[in-house]
């Protein structure tokens, strides 16, 4: 049984909450990188709110997801919510994927970010693009989403080392207690 | 003494004095101008004295620059920041002069057509990110009198339609975008008209396409393309954009072209909104 003390509980409260201060102050950045310029950017929202969802609970992903995806559909210019549904599907996936099969390492993250980052351009091609007809539409998937995706990729690394140091920082780590830290030692030694 | 005052060697002292005050009184008569003898030694030693001139100089600057430096590093200080002060009025001043300019390009659109109900100048807020056909968003909405499918345009040419519109922001689609399609004609003949419609080919080097032009038409590279005004949607006679390049479309019935647009469309820093003229089409909910 974990035992909170009055104290542990406000530090855990306070750290929660900057965390997520932070997390959103590093959405509202990547929001305005994203519309600043009129060059091809990455789409630097995707990794980070798949980096948010993979170490935080399901449905503080999935709204995050959702918040991200809303950003970016303002920014890119698509129907409202078109997005939001795609990342808050992503990182509901990424979250469930992550807590029941992998472990939360770099190269991980870095697949399953790149998977979405590549369904999202995909999936933005196919119907802003593709679905219409244009002449020599797949010039826009080679030249732009391709790109895109690639810049978004390449982009993923930097934002899993700010999301590190965030955590790491302000992730607050459970308390065990004598009895679990003995029960946990003698699980392991078991297993062995 | 008095053997000196007598002697060979005062009298030839008082002699040279007597030769210098004459000399004197020469150079006065001369008005300001060097008697020759001054001129000839100044120009033999004039390489000398400006070497030495040059050398006492630097020393004096360095025994200066070493004696007075707190005076002249707070100096430095405050001319620096007098500096910093000039540039950021020199800034302030360039923005004020860029804004009247265009204030006045403006203002020589509604002086060319008095039927034009024209928006207040909208700053463009930013380029849709990774838009490959250059959409942006303006900072006037609704609340400014803008509606969905207003003309936007510059006064050197047409740019785009509003597609969605806020209340304070609204979203443009430009002349580069296959989803804008905009009934075009030659300024200089009305009788050759065509469809200016963007592509994805021609939206990569900022132009866009005239197509759906007859094979028999008198268009040749140069010509402007201008709105003909037919749908009610775009103003008559504004202009769009030069012929690059005429060739036969893909479908060999018709004569399509490259236009390069009179707007820069990826630098655009403000634009004007067409809320109402002479010919629009009140049920405005198609495109041209």
């Amino acid at each position: 049984m974990r035992i909170r003390t009055t104290r542990e509980q406000r530090i855990f409260r306070f750290k929660t909450t900057l965390r997520w201060i932070i997390y959103y102050l590093l959405i509202f950045i990547s929001f305005i990188i994203m519309t600043s310029g009129t060059l091809y950017k990455p789409v630097i929202l995707v990794p980070l709110a798949v980096g948010i969802a993979i170490n935080n609970n399901i449905y503080a992903s999935a709204v995050t997801g959702a918040i991200c995806g809303f950003l970016i559909d303002i920014c890119c210019g698509k129907l409202f919510g078109y997005n939001a549904v795609i990342l808050a599907f992503f990182c509901i996936a990424a979250n469930l994927v992550f807590e029941l099969y992998l472990k939360d390492r770099f190269i991980n993250y870095f697949i399953i970010t790149a998977a979405a980052s590549f369904l999202q351009c995909w999936l933005d091609y196919k119907f802003y693009y593709q679905i219409w007809g244009y002449e020599n539409v797949g010039r826009i998937f080679r030249k732009v989403s391709l790109k895109i995706w690639i810049y978004t990729v390449i982009s993923s690394v930097f934002v899993f080392l700010v999301l590190k140091l965030v955590n790491r920082l302000l992730m607050p780590r459970e308390h065990l207690t004598i009895e679990e830290a003995i029960n946990t030692n003698i699980q392991s030694e078991n297993r062995r | 003494m008095r053997d000196f005052l007598k002697s060979t060697r005062f009298k030839i002292l008082l002699g040279f004095l007597a030769f210098l005050v004459g000399i004197m009184i020469y150079a006065v008569t001369k008005g300001g101008y060097s008697v020759s003898g001054a001129s000839f030694i100044n120009t033999i030693t004039k390489p000398f004295r400006s070497a030495s001139n040059g050398i006492s100089m630097k020393m004096e600057g360095t025994v200066d620059k070493l004696s007075n430096a707190d005076k002249y590093y707070e100096e430095n200080q405050k001319l620096k920041k007098q500096i910093g002060e000039l540039n950021a009025q020199l800034t302030e001043y360039d923005a004020i002069k860029a804004e009247v300019e265009e204030l006045r390009k403006f203002v020589s659109i509604k002086e060319e057509h008095e039927d034009y109900m024209l928006s207040q100048p909208c700053k463009v807020l930013g380029y849709v990110t990774n838009d490959p056909f250059k959409s942006f968003t303006i900072d006037r909405g609704s609340a400014d009198g803008i509606k969905v499918n207003c003309p936007v345009v510059t006064a050197e040419g047409l740019v785009g339609i509003t597609v969605e519109v806020s209340e304070h922001v609204s979203t443009v689609r430009t002349i580069l975008s296959p989803d804008l399609s905009v009934a075009a004609m030659a300024s200089s003949s009305s009788a050759d008209q065509g469809i200016i419609e963007g592509s994805v080919l021609a939206s990569e080097n900022g132009r866009t396409r005239l197509i759906h032009v007859p094979k028999k038409n008198k268009l040749k590279r140069g010509d402007l393309m201008i709105t003909t005004g037919t749908s009610g949607l775009f103003p008559k006679d504004y202009p769009i954009g030069t012929i690059l390049d005429i060739g036969i479309d893909s479908n060999g019935l018709s004569v399509c072209a490259d236009i390069q647009p009179c707007v820069d469309v990826n630098r655009l820093t403000s634009v004007i909104v067409i809320t109402d003229f002479s010919g629009k089409k009140e049920e405005d909910k198609d495109e041209d």
